[in-house]
């Protein structure tokens, strides 16, 4: 596919053209950053190397309406995205990007969810290749790298004062199409700058763990005392699964409002105790250890089983936004050297 | 686009029964779906279970407590607890509530011809050994013999009295080999049937392991002594079977919370094998 030159001092002009999307990018929040809808190019905030939260958002949101329910309590579907313009997200991380990779086929896979495969077919990715990684970045161990364009339709890569931009795929070219004004050539130097860079992402992690054998691992000792240790500092509060790219366990609740009532998809997290609570009172996983232990199940056991990887893509949010520092990396060498 | 595997369709209560006047009271609903083209679709077999919903207020999956050989139909035990199964409670005969389904596995009935058939049930756990029930009284040449065995705190917890007292009276199903054996936890006046919980009704009953295949459903401790006893009876890992329940929110293996293991009970079970259920980290 295509490559271009996109000045840095130029991206606002590149963002303002394409006018037949809608564009997502990392906007400034009460202190943090989300990806969200953006009318100026100017809120873009692409100075943070991620974001606490995954761009996960934009395709499966946080709480988004399944029915709505009429006057006479009948059900309908929301509209939907028929006949609105094809989204852009913009800024998201290579590691982000295999996020929805992991999310598919959860959703596409026997019962199709026409909520969130109408959004994901009509959005592209535009990321960002990673020359700088966090110190808990670990995506080399998950199968990803952070130069990777898997999963993106352009990808970005930082040269200093301009941006090397790859097409990836088809509906990338369309994007860069409509932003040709703003793009030029790279030279033959850039080119071979680009790839020095690519080459060199990987080394930059510093965080890795040999995930092979993992699986059986957690299975075979899935009574041992450890898991007990392994979760005595979390304190459930549900941060490591809100700010997964691959976490997509949901609740479903009716509201009512002035009269009117919804159906509402809304992420559940499996940290909770009411997750799993029956409404007999029986709980299957009544403690944290139950519950970080299921976690670490699905993630490195049942993901695999599953679909054949696991749900994790190395971003490290889960690791860098602990409150009280439970360690996904260091929990896993303790299962492996078991 | 396919279509909207989280739409409901509604469906006409045409009668309610109340089953227990104990502490946990059950109705069990007979409804038919609305919409004639859905109603066709759902073909159910036993075992399988449905999300009965009020919209609104909500949806809870509900196992179907009849038989598919029960055209006119779905019969839903529904025991009164929660948010959602308490509004259903406050129904009557005429209202109307929303059904999407059916989901789950079934007992491999196919795998069965000629088999002598236990069920083993405790209070709202025969809800689902029901559609089997029903199932093998109508087709009754293709199986063997049938033993219910089923169990409750007391008198006001069993479900689906009349239906047992009159199978158990029956000349025509005894003549059939179809045995019913009750039992209550406690003792009380007038009740002349087994006292003691239902792993011990099973052990004195001794079904043999011969060409047999037992089914349980009901607390999950009773479950664990069922399976224990039926062990030692000498029935073998894949003679016998149980259905598992979870919370669930989507019953199609989105949701994430049924999980047991690598299985998502809405979608792979409910119904599950000792032989496949022994090797799971965890019994739900």
């Amino acid at each position: 596919m295509e490559h271009f030159l996109l000045e840095k001092n130029r991206l606002n002009e590149f963002l303002s053209a394409l006018r037949n999307y809608e564009v997502f990018a990392p906007v400034r929040k009460v202190g943090l950053t989300v990806f969200e809808l953006i009318t100026n190019p100017k809120e873009a905030m692409l100075d943070l190397k991620n974001q606490p939260q995954s761009p996960k958002r934009v395709i499966f949101p946080q709480s988004e309406i399944l029915l709505v329910f009429d006057k006479n309590n009948a059900a309908k579907e929301p509209k939907g995205r028929v006949g609105q313009k094809p989204q852009v997200v913009f800024g998201v991380r290579p590691c982000d990007a295999r996020g929805f990779h992991m999310l598919d086929p959860v959703f596409e896979r026997e019962y199709p969810d026409p909520y969130y495969l109408q959004k994901r077919q009509s959005t592209l990715l535009v990321g960002f290749h990673c020359s700088e990684p966090y110190p808990n970045c670990f995506c080399t161990s998950v199968g990803g790298n952070p130069s990777s364009p898997e999963g993106l339709d352009i990808l970005l890569t930082d040269l200093g004062e301009q941006y090397f931009l790859e097409v990836i795929t088809s509906k990338g070219e369309q994007v860069a199409k409509e932003g040709a004004a703003v793009l030029s050539s790279p030279t033959s130097q850039q080119q071979t700058e680009k790839e020095k860079l690519s080459g060199m992402a990987p080394q930059k992690i510093r965080r890795t763990i040999d995930t092979e054998g993992i699986a059986s691992k957690i299975e075979k000792h899935f009574d041992h005392s450890l898991w007990r240790e392994l979760s005595g500092k979390c304190i459930s509060c549900g941060i490591c699964t809100y700010t997964c790219p691959t976490c997509h366990c949901f609740d479903i609740q009716d509201e009512r409002v002035r009269g009117r009532a919804n159906r509402l998809r809304i992420w559940d997290s499996c940290m909770f105790p009411e997750y799993t609570l029956h409404a007999s009172g029986h709980n299957p996983r009544p403690t944290r250890t139950e519950r970080l232990k299921n976690r670490m199940y699905h993630k490195f056991k049942q993901n695999i089983d599953l679909y054949g990887v696991p749900g994790c893509v190395g971003c490290g949010r889960c690791i860098t936004l602990c409150p009280e520092n439970v360690d996904l990396v260091a929990n896993l060498k303790v299962i492996k050297n078991l | 686009m396919t279509e909207n595997p989280y739409l409901p369709r509604r469906a006409k209560i045409e009668s309610i029964k109340q089953e227990t006047t104990g502490e946990r009271i059950i109705k069990t609903f007979a409804v038919v779906i609305e919409d004639q083209a859905y109603r066709e679709r759902f073909q159910h077999k036993p075992g399988q279970c449905a999300m009965l919903g009020i919209n609104g207020v909500g949806e809870s999956m509900i196992s179907i407590a009849s038989s598919p050989t029960n055209k006119e139909f779905l019969n839903f035990s529904v025991m009164k607890l929660g948010k959602v199964t308490s509004a259903i409670h406050e129904l009557e005969a005429g209202d109307l509530i929303t059904i999407r389904g059916p989901y789950g596995n079934n007992f491999p009935l196919d795998e069965w011809y000629q088999k002598n058939i236990i069920t083993i049930g405790g209070g709202i756990g025969q809800a689902p050994l029901r559609s089997i029930i029903q199932y093998v009284l109508d087709k009754k040449g293709e199986f063997g013999g049938l033993d219910i065995i089923y169990g409750a705190r007391t008198t006001a917890d069993l479900c689906y009295r009349e239906d047992h007292f009159q199978t158990e009276q029956s000349v025509f199903w005894q003549r059939r080999n179809v045995r019913v054996h009750l039992s209550i936890d406690v003792p009380e006046a007038g009740w002349d049937r087994f006292v003691g919980v239902v792993p011990d009704n099973l052990l004195r009953l001794k079904p043999s392991p011969e060409n047999a295949i037992a089914i349980t459903c009901g607390p999950p401790v009773m479950i664990k002594f069922v399976i224990k006893n039926l062990l030692a009876l000498g029935f073998k890992d894949e003679q016998i079977y149980t259905t598992l329940e979870n919370r669930m929110k989507c019953g199609i293996g989105k949701c994430g919370r049924c999980n047991v293991g690598s299985f998502y009970v809405c979608k792979d079970g409910p119904v599950f094998s000792y032989a496949r259920l022994k090797n799971l980290p965890e019994k739900g």
